[in-house]
């Protein structure tokens, strides 16, 4: 029996992405049957944890594709470009986690900088003189509005 | 079934104050604005409002606190349209074709569908609660939890509508945002998953979660994008669009119609409101429509059904306010606030003796629903200049816009937390081509699935031959799930009636 030409190809992300879906679904399964295994607990619960394992694994061999030699592997996107993509997601997480302890002036300041930098912008000036306009009003509306405080740092 | 008499008191008493109806444009305003900022939820508007009216009479105070409440539950459509950011749960269902219409260029029609989706759903709810507002305060008085259970049902059956590409795909994000759903304190007092942090005791902050999962994710993919919409000479505002826009609306009378019936019964449940109804008619919407594999890549008739549902529910909500003094959401407990500050209660015997009031407020909305028409149209024009903000701008912003707005919901870190958690999830969710829309679906109806399954199963004596017992009993809860045996029976059949068409053409054609 002659095998199909070309190459499998792993896409690696896809099968991350269902390890953490996995992952979370047993911890959430195991935590809510150690809560109490009283029928009233597991009633949606655990089924529907069952059917999204069953469903993880009916979607693992979608992470495998047979790449043929003509075909182009993979998408046209660069390193590079994934690259900037996970700069401003580690940016955007450690402005929300810093949020309440460098003050919310500082930490929207700083994310708004380096947010624009790693868009394409490339005038400083522009960059900064935005970033502290945008900060400042943002600061000030919401703070009109919101009827508890933000901690600040500087404003 | 509709009071002569009181008419005449409601047309005597609205056009004995001409203060009242100077406050009616402001409210139009204010409810724009804030419904159009992330975060600023139409309760929110009306509370920091709330105050203002204490130093008003009391049909000024109704008028323009209800002209927010309308005002702002369209505002929510805008950054839905513009941004995939949907304000409030409510709007959720205007993101799936209304982004993807504003990503093709076409924002200024998707702003104009959407704004007379909304305009005409309340028209025509308050027309339909003029005459329905007392049978269905007591239909609402009836629901059991298998009823609500069936409705929280109807509303998961979108996932399947959502999951264009892989049914699979679709449904593992579906379940897994139900699961996301039930996280925390369940009704029946046990505490799961929610490794003890202790703001996942109520559960993963929805909105939050909802900001993270459709807009921030969409955002940080579009990080090496330059505008939201590529081609130039598509960027433009035009107001000849927006009306063309509006046009397309008028076109739709039955999902108009429709969107405006399922908004108006599913508005008048407490607790379930727009959320769901959006959902519903979005669903219904495509389950029927002849082109229904165009929804989710930018076909106004899903803006259609989504608005004119999201806008008639608070007739539905307002139905059972007036007549059985039970706030649906937060917006109505603020209204019946207001009414309190007047020493008015809301119930039945308000229906019964000060039906004129009840005519008042419904014809004070239908004035709204029409000044909305001109007023939204203004507020539409500026904000589609956002589509000409270039996106190296516009990403940072409305990132740190969402994490201020995930902030002023929760009113403290949880939201920002939750929110990036989300938006990483869902950019791989949406980078592995998986509906993130059904996760929100999940997301917003996991709790009420379980809660209701959990009451039933209760009532049912703890047994699963128990439930099938008292389903018996319930016809509502049976009629609800017949009606969506026909909706899923007569759309099967139209597919396969379709097939057969498009085959015997392509057989004509050989």
């Amino acid at each position: 029996m002659a095998s199909k030409p070309g190459r499998i190809v792993v896409m690696w992300g896809h099968l991350l992405l269902l390890a953490v879906i996995a992952a979370v679904v047993i911890y959430y399964w195991m935590d809510t049957r150690a809560a109490s295994m009283r029928t009233v607990n597991l009633l949606l619960v655990q089924p529907a944890s069952i059917f999204a394992l069953f469903l993880v694994l009916a979607l693992v061999p979608q992470c495998f594709r047979r790449v043929g030699p003509d075909e182009e592997e993979g998408e046209k996107e660069t390193i590079g470009d994934l690259a900037r993509v996970f700069t401003l997601m580690a940016a955007f997480i450690a402005f929300a986690l810093s949020m309440q302890y460098v003050g919310f002036d500082v930490a929207t300041f700083s994310f708004m900088v380096v947010g624009l930098r790693l868009c394409g912008e490339r005038n400083w000036f522009l960059n900064l003189g935005f970033s502290a306009a945008f900060t400042a009003l943002l600061i000030w509306g919401y703070g009109a509005i919101i009827p508890f405080p933000f901690p600040l740092t500087v404003l | 079934m509709i009071d002569m008499n009181s008419l005449a008191g409601a047309v005597a008493l609205l056009t004995s104050s001409f203060e009242a109806w100077l406050w009616l444009i402001p409210g139009l305003m204010i409810g724009l604005f804030f419904g159009a900022m992330p975060g600023i939820s139409i309760t929110m508007a009306m509370a920091i409002f709330l105050p203002m009216t204490l130093y008003m009479e009391f049909l000024p105070a109704i008028i323009f606190l209800t002209a927010i409440y309308t005002a702002a539950g369209f505002g929510g459509s805008v950054p839905a349209v513009l941004m995939n950011i949907p304000g409030t749960t409510s709007a959720v269902a205007t993101t799936f074709d209304g982004y993807p219409m504003a990503r093709s260029g076409r924002h200024n029609e998707a702003l104009g569908v959407a704004l007379a989706a909304s305009v005409f759903g309340t028209l025509v709810s308050y027309a339909l609660l003029m005459f329905l507002i007392a049978p269905v305060s007591r239909v609402v008085l009836r629901l059991g939890p298998l009823e609500l259970f069936a409705v929280a049902v109807w509303g998961m059956l979108l996932i399947g509508s959502l999951a264009s590409k892989s049914m699979l795909r679709g449904l593992l994000a579906g379940v897994f945002g139900v699961l996301l759903g039930t996280v925390g304190f369940s009704s029946a007092g046990f505490i799961r998953g929610t490794m003890d942090i202790p703001w996942l005791f109520d559960g993963v902050p929805v909105i939050p979660a909802m900001m993270g999962l459709l807009a921030a994710s969409q955002l940080l993919g579009l990080i090496n994008t330059k505008y939201l919409i590529s081609d130039e000479a598509s960027r433009s505002i035009s107001f000849r669009k927006i009306i063309s826009g509006m046009r397309m609306s008028f076109k739709q009378p039955f999902i108009i119609g429709r969107g405006a019936m399922i908004g108006v019964l599913v508005g008048s449940i407490p607790g379930v409101g727009s959320s769901i109804s959006n959902l519903l008619s979005y669903a219904e919407t495509k389950r029927n429509a002849p082109d229904s594999d165009t929804f989710g890549t930018g076909n106004p008739k899903g803006v259609i059904a989504a608005e004119s549902a999201n806008s008639s529910s608070e007739g539905g909500a307002m139905a059972t306010m007036l007549a059985l003094g039970i706030p649906g959401g937060g917006a109505t407990a603020i209204l019946l606030a207001a009414f309190a500050m007047n020493n008015i209660v809301g119930g039945p015997s308000f229906i019964a003796n000060q039906m004129d009031i009840v005519y008042a407020i419904i014809f004070a909305n239908f004035a709204q629903a029409v000044l909305l028409l001109i007023v939204g149209l203004g507020f539409v024009y500026i904000a589609g200049y956002v589509v000409r903000v270039p996106l190296r701008f516009l990403i940072p912003s409305v990132l740190v816009v969402a994490a201020f707005g995930s902030y002023a919901i929760e009113g403290s870190a949880a939201g920002p937390i939750t929110l990036v958690v989300f938006s990483v999830l869902g950019w791989a969710m949406v980078r592995y081509q998986y509906p993130v829309a059904a996760t929100v679906v999940g997301l917003l109806l996991g709790r009420m699935l379980e809660n209701e399954l959990a009451r039933t199963f209760q009532i049912g004596r703890q047994s699963i031959e128990g439930i099938f017992n008292y389903a018996l009993t319930r016809p509502g809860a049976l009629t609800i799930f017949a009606l969506m045996l026909v909706s899923i029976g007569a759309s099967a059949y139209a597919k396969h009636r379709r097939r057969k068409k498009g085959k015997t053409i392509l057989a004509e054609e050989e």
